[in-house]
């Protein structure tokens, strides 16, 4: 593999590389603004700006500059290295690269530093940016100096409301593009341009539209200052007082890799944040997905009840066992969700089929909805390739098919998961009216939750550890963020109990257990091992 | 030395000179058509040993830059000739009046020019201001076109060439090359990075030579004297700086205006001999090639003592007599640029002529690039603060800071155009900074117009 030196560290790099990305691989930082790995390189912010050393036998590159002499009591002519845009500047073979031990580079970042920061605001005790923007960042790492023009600066539009997320302040704006660039390559949806000219520059959006393609959020996720805030975090939080977990989206089969952001003074979620997944969603999530974090406090089912009746975990598990007791295996529907994890599902698989004898599996699942060429799913459930392949065979039915058979008494009992449905609502609601027995494990309401008789509040995805299996086939863990909210449990674990408490000799009573018993299961392998949780976590 | 030429000027005050008869009388379009059945090689060598440097500013040889697009287009990829004539650097004024004085040399040298590098259509990037111009190259066009000089068969001959003229958008910056490309293809006018260059990705993606619009014009008299011969008007000839070229003199001089004479000029002679002489006292300095290039005092004097060094000729001599050539005036730190000198009396203010300067660049930085973008304001504010009176030494010291970080360190060419002006201002005038900084502007003649 070629190579190049960064101050003296080999580095190796692929065929169309820059230097910048080859340094990103290799996990060394240049600093930069408008460059992100995934968008194109305008090279305009010259943050990264580095002493690329001349092949050996040639001259170095030498600029003529001024400089003052008190000595001479005049202008000398000094000269300095012609600097180049490491972002755009293509590796070859043997390049030799000055970043951090080059005095040129160091006083050429404090210069752009000090550039980008003579008309802005300085406003981060009220900007949302604040502990997570590279102006301070780079400030500390490479400036450290008082601001020195000290006229007033240039004024320009605050709080532009850009569309339904986003509000726009053109003073904090580094003109990096970065925005525009995400909406123009990743969205596929050019609606921001610039306007003006020289320091009065700024963002727009095109005349007669509104930033409000499905993507809208990720202008404000690689906007590198505080100039783009989304209206949803705006003002609600102190990025330092919050921490972050490795999960992945639960709004469609794609299952993008996430950060979720939330405060364990509260226990409450903030926000998501993509997690850079180049097998998966690269860096990116759209909307839908990014707001879907509120799922994890929102429509959640928090306790149990039994006939509409609030209950107890231990009164619902009593009324299930009592359900339950003595019924005929082929008349038991099992029905798996393809919203719930692999953890959840093999539990309750588990039991229907290995301990009560089941034949019969659904799925529930969420209907289908709009998909596009990005990243958005029209498959709307986390995990329905994951129920696929538990199940095994050609999988479970569709819900559908229960619901006709149940309408004409096929089955006295369900035994179920999850919340949403993809069948009329009404249709269910009768055709479970006539069960003997009806149990559901979920962790939202729904329509499932509410046609059957005893309901058990699960964990959402945010409060147990799980694994989700996308579209592509990749089972992707997440981790416990949260502390369950209510009287959640894990669903797995909600089963377990049911099982003991119907007599049988349930093996698995922690995680760790449960996991070694899905991996001695046949067919609960998924098709290809995770790449979810080994992306990089260096902030783009 | 001065040499009057009348190559391309000739039909400069001639009586509806514009219109093609005009032009066919001199016999116009002649070397169009004999290009056209010339093998492209032995017309890119005529050019090449033209050695005329591009008249756009930077002086790079034409013939060369021709020499950089494939040598036949590929399947798919078609060529396009891009004639810059945005003109908008301070001081400039000369591809305005071929436009409007003689159109026809333009649309010539466009078929001429389309040939010599495989393209079969001219886009003629006009400054928007220019109406006059467009009209003209319009008319020239309609004119070349009924008489079937351009189209499918221009002179019968199987080589499709037509020309357009867009409108410029109404930047200084749509004048560099990339940002003028991008321009004409209807985005935002800014410069794009380097690579790729025109000639591998230029208008429209395509394989692209954008040329001064004069470079262009020059053409038909390339071809009617010869590479060679053209070259050898010159007096800068063994120095690969050829032919004659149109010299302008503008600010304080008694006959400003449009002179084309032969490559050799000096300063002193454009300024005393065509210009008139300076109006208002004597000399101070002259800008010598639009505001981009730094100026020149009227007492420097050359100082190449190494026997070696191209300006040797010259040593002790006043740079006012250093013949005028693209690397004459690099050797004297400046550049020759448009060759449109702007000539400051004595009894204008250097401070407030920089003050001039840097609030046109801070106005017409595109803004994509830090260093330019927030550069070129500073060094306003700056100004703004020492103009009015209320400057300090610190300042002025700041001064060199600026233009010094913005030196080499942005995407286009403007960020030199405007830190190589203020260094040299700030050089040459130390001593005058100084005073108008301790005597809050006491010291200045206070003017910049006579
Ligand atoms: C800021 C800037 C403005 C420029 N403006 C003009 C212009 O108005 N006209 C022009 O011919 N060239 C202009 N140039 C130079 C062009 O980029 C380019 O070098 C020239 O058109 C090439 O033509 P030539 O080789 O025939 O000189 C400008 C360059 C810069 C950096
Ligand atoms: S709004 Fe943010 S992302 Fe967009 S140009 Fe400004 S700083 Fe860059
Ligand atoms: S140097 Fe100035 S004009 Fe050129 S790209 Fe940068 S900001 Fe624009
Ligand atoms: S990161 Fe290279 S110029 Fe912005």
């Amino acid at each position: 593999m070629p190579s190049i030196k960064i101050d003296g560290r080999d580095v190796p790099f692929e065929p169309g590389d820059t230097v910048m990305r080859a340094a990103y691989r290799a996990g060394i930082e240049i600093p930069h603004y408008c460059w992100h790995p995934g968008l194109s390189s305008p090279a305009n912010c010259r943050m990264c700006l580095v002493d690329i050393l001349p092949p050996p036998g040639r001259p170095a590159l030498r600029l003529d500059i001024l400089e003052w002499s008190a000595e001479k009591n005049d202008y000398v002519v000094a000269q300095k290295s012609k600097l180049q845009p490491a972002c755009y500047m293509q590796a070859t073979d043997g390049m030799e690269v000055l970043s951090d031990t080059s005095d040129e580079v160091a006083k050429a970042r404090a210069a752009i530093q000090e550039l980008l920061l003579l008309n802005h605001p300085v406003d981060c005790p009220i900007c949302d940016q604040a502990g997570e923007c590279k102006l301070q960042d780079y400030w500390l790492l490479h400036q450290r100096s008082k601001k020195r023009m000290c006229d007033e600066p240039v004024h320009k539009p605050k709080a532009v409301v850009f569309g339904p997320t986003i509000v726009y302040d053109a003073e904090r704006c580094v003109m990096c593009t970065r925005c525009i660039r995400v909406c123009d390559e990743v969205a596929q949806n050019p609606v921001l341009d610039m306007r003006e000219r020289g320091n009065r520059n700024e963002i727009t959006v095109a005349p007669g539209r509104q930033l409000d393609h499905g993507y809208s959020l990720m202008t404000e996720h690689v906007c590198p200052v505080g100039a783009l805030t989304s209206s949803h975090f705006r003002f609600k939080a102190r990025v330092w007082f919050l921490r972050s977990a490795r999960t992945v989206c639960q709004e469609c089969a794609t299952g993008c890799n996430a950060h979720l952001d939330y405060d364990p003074r509260d226990n409450l979620p903030y926000r998501y944040r993509p997690r850079d997944n180049e097998a998966v969603n690269k860096y990116w999530m759209c909307d839908e997905g990014m707001l879907s974090y509120g799922r994890a406090t929102a429509g959640r089912m928090l306790g149990a009840h039994v006939g509409g009746d609030d209950a107890s975990i231990d009164e619902a598990l009593h009324a299930a066992k009592d359900h339950l007791r003595g019924c005929d295996p082929a008349r038991v529907a099992i029905v798996l969700s393809a919203q719930h994890s692999q953890e959840d599902n093999f539990a309750l698989l588990t039991l229907g089929r290995e301990y009560l004898g089941v034949t019969d599996v659904f799925v529930a699942r969420r209907p289908d909805g709009l998909g596009d060429k990005v990243l958005r799913h029209v498959d709307k459930n986390p995990n329905g390739a994951g129920v696929k392949a538990l199940v095994g065979g050609d999988g479970p039915r569709p819900l559908a098919e229960l619901v006709a058979a149940a309408q004409k008494g096929r089955y006295s009992h369900v035994l179920a998961l999850g919340h949403d449905v993809d069948v009329d609502v009404a249709a269910l609601k009768s055709a479970f009216a006539g069960l003997t027995g009806s149990i559901v494990i979920a962790s939202h309401d729904g329509p499932l939750t509410a046609a059957l008789r005893v309901a058990l509040p699960a964990c959402a995805w945010t409060e147990a550890a799980g694994t989700y299996v996308n579209a592509q086939g990749m089972a992707q863990p997440t981790e416990q963020v949260l502390r369950p909210r209510g009287d959640a449990r894990p669903g797995w674990e909600l089963v377990a109990r049911l099982g003991r408490a119907l007599g049988f000799a349930i093996p698995w009573k922690t995680p760790k257990e449960l996991a070694r018993a899905m991996r001695g299961a046949a067919g609960s392998e998924p098709t290809h091992a995770t790449a979810g949780a080994v992306a990089a976590e260096v902030a783009p | 030395m001065l040499q009057r030429t009348n190559y391309l000027s000739s039909r400069y005050g001639v009586p509806d000179g514009h219109r093609i008869e005009a032009y066919l009388r001199d016999g116009g379009y002649e070397q169009a058509k004999r290009a056209l059945g010339m093998p492209r090689k032995t017309l890119v060598d005529e050019v090449k040993a033209a050695n005329l440097r591009g008249r756009g500013g930077a002086g790079f040889p034409m013939g060369v830059k021709w020499g950089f697009m494939p040598p036949e287009p590929k399947p798919g990829k078609p060529h396009y000739l891009v004639v810059n004539a945005d003109e908008g650097e301070p001081g400039t004024f000369k591809d305005r009046t071929l436009m409007e004085l003689d159109p026809h040399s333009t649309i010539e040298g466009c078929i001429i020019g389309a040939y010599g590098i495989g393209a079969h259509a001219a886009y003629v990037y006009v400054r928007d201001e220019l109406h006059l111009s467009k009209a003209r190259l319009w008319g020239a066009i309609e004119e070349a076109r009924a008489r079937g000089f351009l189209g499918p068969k221009p002179f019968g001959i199987d080589y499709t060439v037509e020309v357009y003229v867009h409108s410029g958008a109404g930047a200084y910056i749509c004048g560099e090359e990339t940002a003028l490309l991008n321009s004409l293809e209807g985005k935002r006018g800014e410069p794009r990075m380097k690579p790729p260059f025109p000639a591998q990705a230029g208008a429209f993606g395509m394989p692209t030579t954008v040329n001064n619009l004069e470079s262009i014009a020059t053409l038909p008299t390339i071809l009617k004297l010869g590479g060679e011969a053209f070259s050898k008007l010159s007096a800068l000839h063994g120095m690969r700086d050829g032919g004659c070229r149109l010299f302008g003199v503008s600010g304080h001089v008694k006959t400003p205006g449009v002179f084309e004479c032969a490559v050799g000029l000096t300063l002193r002679e454009l300024v005393y001999d065509l210009g008139g002489g300076v109006a208002g006292g004597k000399l101070l300095a002259v800008i010598p090639g639009g505001s981009s290039t730094p100026i020149l005092r009227h007492d420097e004097l050359v100082d190449a003592p190494d026997p070696k060094a191209p300006l040797h000729p010259w040593h002790g001599q006043s740079v006012l007599d250093v013949p005028m050539g693209v690397d004459t005036f690099r050797g004297l730190g400046t550049m020759l640029g448009t060759c449109c000198a702007i000539v400051l009396s004595e009894r204008a203010c250097p401070v407030m002529a920089m003050h001039n300067l840097m609030r046109f660049y801070r106005h017409e930085s595109c803004g994509q690039c830090t260093p330019c973008r927030e550069g070129s304001g500073w060094l306003e504010r700056t100004l703004d603060r020492i103009v009015g009176g209320a400057g300090t030494l610190e300042d002025l010291d700041r001064l060199h800071e600026i233009a010094n970080n913005i030196m080499g360190n942005t995407i286009c060419a403007f960020g030199e155009g405007t830190a190589m002006p203020a260094l040299g201002f700030l050089r040459k005038f130390r001593r005058e900074f100084e005073d108008f900084v301790r005597t809050h502007g006491a010291s200045s003649p206070r003017n910049l117009a006579l």
